[in-house]
Formats: structure tokens, sequence, C-alpha cells
């Protein structure tokens, strides 16, 4: 069974490790209904959570509640994706300086460990002391965050390329720029998405989390009121709903953009890209050729 | 002349970080930096401020072990959970596959999410305000690194030298014994892996989220009250490094232990 449908398998495992979640989740809710003399405030069922998103009677500044969840969440989570491309472009940048330059990378390596171990998402109030703008310290933290796992895991890409492959670019007398854009850039590709998979839900996480700082109809602020019962408290329900799906979309999402932009062809392409580059050096192509016309 | 390259390569490496952090701290004492950033001094103190707050701090050492014993909890309990479910899957791959998918998505959940439903659940148990905190906290710790241990040491445990795992089975060795003698051997070095992405994202979640707690204690709750409600950044930065401090600590330790432990592999 697992050896003829593996994705089947893992899916079946997956579903019954779902179902049992939600049963564990189920007995906690009916553990509350017995202890407590208002169990939705601890622990609601399921059920009372899907359908507080279609109760139209909770009302926010006059409009129904879910929809303005919806709208904090669409406007949390656009400031988090500001964050999170500013945060790749400065990662991407600084990994190829780093490899580029080995000065800068001696320079900014021990801070980039360093970083890693200051709470950044911690530090979210002094952050935004200092810009004096909800805004701009969301988009600075979440760009902090996706930042540090895009570069490092970048860099370990550029690292991993085998002695063979320089070589062949050595006999091919491929240019920098070249070797940049045949070799180091797809080789580097699985890992700067790993990277991205991993800060993904941190800006996410970061956007929320100053949005607590600053309150009102904003994904965090929604969390903090209504944790305090006001207007409902299945409002924290549908906010986590969504911090969860957008979580985990996110996450998908990376892995998905992944598969399109390395697809494993590098063994389909690569005596084509080697002859590429030996025409643009003017070597002689077409011997080489011909040699393998010959052998065949 | 090769001598002299590869040790220059060695000074040079410790001497250049070194140098941007003399540049950076006196760029902090001129107060330099308070114009580039165009902020009011106080909210970038001074190191002397900073280390003068340390002082101002009644209760440190109760505010750090509220925190920590979160922290080395949840680390342990995540990483004895997230292996035992590593070796499950080893053995089991259908049994184990969609718990190591599960656990992953949950660390896709951000943590400001996470915190506030074990603190809600953690009211079904009988205990203090205090207690129910830390157990939330734990919890919360807990699942974070078990995602990076279950993941990591998975792989370290099927990742195993080619036709190691028949050359154990041509001597009649059963499933418990190649795990014994083979996969878990094997996957030492990852579980090393595993804590070293672990304790910095184990610091982050405890201290992050102490910020969605009812209690008052914990280094994160202090940075969100001096900073957010008192206004003295100089406290708050202090504690800011108190964090750093406990994070770089415990990496430090497990550095040793991984130099101990696999000094004796090649």
């Amino acid at each position: 069974m697992m050896k003829k449908h593996p994705k089947l398998g893992g899916f079946i495992s997956l579903i019954c490790w779902i179902v049992g979640l939600i049963i564990v989740w189920e007995i906690i809710a009916f553990m509350c209904d017995m202890k407590f003399n208002h169990p939705e405030n601890y622990i609601p069922h399921i059920h009372q959570i899907i359908a507080s998103f279609f109760d139209t009677s909770v009302k926010i500044n006059n409009h129904a509640a879910t929809l303005t969840v919806l709208e904090a969440a669409g406007g949390t989570l656009l400031r988090a994706l500001y964050g999170f491309v500013i945060g790749i472009v400065i990662g991407f940048v600084l990994a190829l300086l780093m490899d580029l330059c080995g000065a800068i990378e001696k320079i900014a390596f021990p801070y980039l460990m360093l970083l890693q171990m200051v709470p950044i998402i911690g530090m979210a109030p002094i952050i935004f002391a200092i810009t004096g703008d909800v805004n701009k310290s969301r988009i600075i933290i979440a760009a902090i965050l996706t930042f540090y796992p895009v570069s490092t895991n970048t860099m370990a890409g550029f690292k991993s390329i085998e002695k063979e492959k320089y070589d062949l670019m050595d006999i091919c007398s491929a240019n920098k720029f070249q070797l940049y854009w045949h070799t180091k850039f797809p080789a580097c590709l699985p890992s700067f998405f790993t990277g991205l998979k991993i800060s993904a839900p941190l800006a996410i996480t970061a956007s929320v989390l100053v949005d607590t700082l600053q309150g009102g109809t904003t994904l965090g602020g929604l969390i903090s009121s209504s944790l305090g019962g006001k207007p409902s408290y299945f409002i924290f329900w549908q906010v986590v709903v969504i911090c969860a799906v957008v979580g985990v979309g996110s996450s998908a999402l990376m892995g998905l953009l992944e598969k399109i932009f390395c697809p494993y062809r590098h063994g389909k392409r690569s005596i084509g890209t080697i002859l590429a580059i030996r025409k643009e050096n003017k070597m002689n192509v077409k011997e080489e050729i011909e040699d393998e016309a010959y052998q065949k | 002349m090769k001598l002299i390259k590869s040790k220059w390569n060695i000074i040079s490496s410790f001497l250049y970080p070194i140098l941007l952090a003399v540049i950076l701290i006196i760029l902090l004492q001129t107060g330099a930096l308070v114009k580039i950033f165009g902020v009011k001094p106080n909210i970038l103190p001074k190191i002397n401020v900073i280390a003068a707050a340390f002082g101002d701090i009644p209760d440190l050492s109760s505010q750090i072990w509220c925190t920590l014993q979160s922290i080395i909890l949840g680390l342990f309990l995540g990483s004895v959970l997230g292996y035992l479910l590593a070796v499950l899957t080893a053995m089991i791959p259908i049994a184990g596959k969609g718990g190591i998918s599960l656990i992953t998505a949950f660390n896709a959940i951000p943590i400001v999410a996470l915190t506030p439903i074990f603190m809600k659940m953690s009211k079904l148990i009988d205990l203090d305000s205090e207690a129910r905190c830390i157990l939330a906290k734990t919890v919360v710790v807990t699942l974070v690194t078990m995602s990076s241990m279950s993941i990591t040491s998975y792989r370290g445990l099927t990742e195993t030298k080619p036709f190691a795992d028949d050359l154990l089975q041509s001597y009649a060795c059963n499933k418990f014994k190649i795990l014994w003698k083979l996969r878990i051997p094997n996957s030492i070095p990852s579980i090393f892996t595993a804590l070293k992405i672990g304790i910095p994202t184990a610091v982050i979640t405890a201290v992050v989220s102490e910020y969605f707690l009812e209690s008052q204690m914990g280094i994160g709750k202090q940075i969100k009250i001096q900073i957010g409600t008192l206004f003295s950044y100089s406290v708050g930065w202090a504690y800011i490094i108190v964090a750093c401090i406990m994070g770089i600590g415990l990496y430090a330790i497990l550095m040793l232990v991984q130099y101990i432990t696999l000094k004796h592999r090649k």
C-alpha cells in the first residue's frame, strides 16, 4: 500500500492525525461544558466556531463582525507582504555580497548569528518607539525576520555547489556573471525557497504582533479586545482560524512557487547550457556537436 | 607566504566584526546614532545607562527564572516528543507521516494565536494563575521545538549510508536492531542541528508568548510593560540584553555538549 501509493498513504495518515486532533479538541470542549457556566469563553466546539463566521448579529462599529475581521486580515497581511518582499530583497542581496566579497562575509556572518539570538519580535515596542509609526515598524520587523532565514539559507545554497561544477565552468572559461547565472543561482534556489518557507509565517506573526501595540480594528487589536469579551469571544477564534490558515497557506504557497521555479531538470539542460556558454565565449562549438554526433 | 595568508584569514575573521562593533559603540556613545535615527536620546540609551538600569531591577533573577524554566522544560519535552515521533515515522511511515505534516502546520500558526488558546485551555486545570501561565508558555515552546526536531531527526534516521540498511538486513537484523545499531547513531548529529534551530526559536517563542499571558512575570512581559506602559527604555533594553544572553548561553552550552559528544566521530 505504502510503496504503491506513497502520496496516498501520507494523505490518509494526515487525515487520521487531523481527526485525532479534532477528537482531542472536542473532548476538551466537553470538559469546558461541564466545568464552566460560560463554556464559550474558554474552548468552544468546532461547529460553534464555524457557525460564528456566518453569524451576522455580532457587530463591530455597526459592521458585520466577520466582514470587519476579514478586512482587518487583508490590511495586516498586505503590510506583512511589504515587509516580506523588502526582507527577501535585502536577504538575497546580502547573501550575494557575502558570496562575492570575503571581507563582507567576515563582517556580516557573526552578526547574522547574533541576530538569530535577538528576540526581534520582542523588540517590537522599541522599534515602534524609534520609528514612531505603526506601519513603518511593522514593515521593518517583518523585513528583519524575513531577511535572516533568506540570507543564511541562500548563503548555504551558494556554498553547497560541488567543486566539479566550478571546474566545468572554468573549462568553459565562464566569466563571473555566467558563473552566477548558470551555476550559482540555480543551485541556491531550493535553499532560497526553504528560507522563504520559514520566514513567511514569521512575517505574518510580526505583523499581527505589531497590531496589538496599535489596537483598533486590526487582527492583533481584535485579538486583544475580544480576549476581554468585547464584542464577542468568537472574534478571537475567527482571528485565530484566519491566522492559522494564512500562516499554513503562506508556507504552502512558497512550496508551490518552489515547485514552479525549480523543478528538477538540471540534468536535461546541462549540456545545452555548457554549449551556450561556450558559444557566448566564442569557443568552438561546432566541433563539439560533431563529436557528439559521431559518438552516437 | 601561504602561512601568513591563512593566519591573516583567521585574524581578519575576528578583526572585522570587532571593528564594526567598536564603530557602532562609538556612534552610540557619542550620540551620533540617535541623530541618524532622529529619535529622542532616551530611546537609544548609552551603554553605561543600560548597565546602570540593571541595578534598578529588583527581582531580576526571578524574572529570568520564570522565562527560563519554560524554555528549558519546553525544549526538553519538545525534543523528546519530536524525536519519538521521528522514530515512529522511521519505523512505521504510514503512522507518523501525517503527524510530522501536522506538527509542521502548527509551526506555521503565529505564536500570537497559539498562546491564548493554551492559556484558555489551561483554565481547565485547577492551578493558580502564575502556574497556568508557565504551563501555557511551556506547551507553546514544546510545540515549536517538536516541529524542528521531528523533521530534522527523521532525516537523520532515514538518510543512512547507502547499503548500510542492506548490510544489516543480510545479517538478519530485525527492525529494532537496525533502529538501535544504525538509525539512532546516525541521527545524533541531526539532533544537534535541530536544537541549533530550536534554541533561538524557543527563546523567542517564550518571550513573545508572555505578551499574551495574564501573568506579570517574565522577561517578555517586562519588556512590554517597561517600554509600552512605563516608557523606561533603558530598563527595557536591559531586559532585551538579558533575553539575548539567555539565548547565547543556551547555544554555547549546546555547542559544548556537541563538541564532547561528537569528539570521537570523524
